[in-house]
């Protein structure tokens, strides 16, 4: 009930700008919500490479220790080894951190950090969808607006 | 011509100078803008590493890229080191905050005498049009 009281009002405001105005308006409520696609799309590839780190944690969790292994040194060069103490595993925690954790801790951090990623990515999509609204009534006035100044 | 009366002449120089200060500000205020967002990108950042470093057991390894040498750190000094940038990060936003600010009331006064200089300029070239 709040959000359509909300909606009416905003659409009332839009009623009262002029022409330039609310083309501006407009304009500006395209541009966020282009910003916030944009953001969506990053979280979106942010909780993908989690997943991948979090189904390869998986996987090497499953290895024994000595097993034969290829280690990449390049991107085309890779040696021959032997897998070491797959318990322990090195995360990348930001500003040039990383913490040693056992295998189940690393699997922690990635779910936690997934966790944490849906919850932003639900917020961000119910903020645009809002912005979305707005920016669609802008539209539709405007178009209303300027057949009324055409026909005048 | 009604143009080229020297008064307004002035004005329009005047004008142009105020103008230009304007447009300063504004370029300026945006570039805050930039290095607010990117401080508090970095902030959110170090507030992680933090929680996760709050996280681990005393005895807990904890290594830190410098280059391209991974160096073991203390847990102790890891946590105060990004406790103490995430203080220095929080002092910087809070006062690129006060100079946004103080940048936005210098912009709004100049859009004001920016906007009389123009009625200005208008009412004489009107007048002189008029007589």
């Amino acid at each position: 009930m709040a959000a359509k009281g909300a909606a009416l009002s905003a659409a009332r405001e839009m009623e009262r700008m002029s022409l330039e105005q609310l083309k501006a308006f407009k304009e500006q409520s395209d541009l966020e919500v282009n910003l916030l696609q944009d953001s969506l799309n990053n979280i979106r590839t942010a909780a993908t490479r989690l997943e991948l780190a979090s189904a390869a944690l998986q996987d090497l969790s499953l290895r024994p220790r000595g097993k034969q292994m290829l280690v990449p040194l390049t991107a085309s060069l890779y040696v021959p080894g032997t897998l070491d103490d797959a318990d322990k595993v090195l995360i990348d925690v930001g500003t040039g951190y990383f913490i040693e954790k056992t295998m189940d801790e690393g699997k922690d951090y990635c779910n936690r950090k997934i966790n944490l990623l849906k919850s932003n990515f639900d917020e961000v999509v119910e903020v645009t969808s809002k912005k979305k609204s707005i920016a669609d009534e802008a539209g539709l006035i405007l178009q209303a607006k300027l057949r009324q100044a055409s026909t005048s | 011509m009604a143009s080229s009366s020297p008064a307004i002449k002035d004005l329009q120089r005047d004008l142009e100078a105020q103008a230009n200060i304007l447009s300063k500000i504004q370029k300026d205020i945006s570039k805050n803008h930039q290095v607010r967002k990117q401080y508090t990108i970095q902030l959110g950042e170090n507030e992680l590493v933090l929680k996760e470093l709050d996280l681990l057991k005393e005895d807990a390894n904890v290594y830190k890229l410098i280059g391209p040498v991974l160096v073991k750190q203390d847990l102790a000094e890891a946590r105060a080191n990004v406790r103490k940038r995430i203080e220095y990060i929080s002092a910087e936003l809070k006062r690129l905050e006060g100079t946004l600010q103080d940048m936005e009331d210098k912009q709004n006064s100049k859009k004001e005498s920016v906007l009389k200089l123009q009625q200005k300029i208008e009412t004489l070239q009107s007048g002189k049009s008029n007589s």
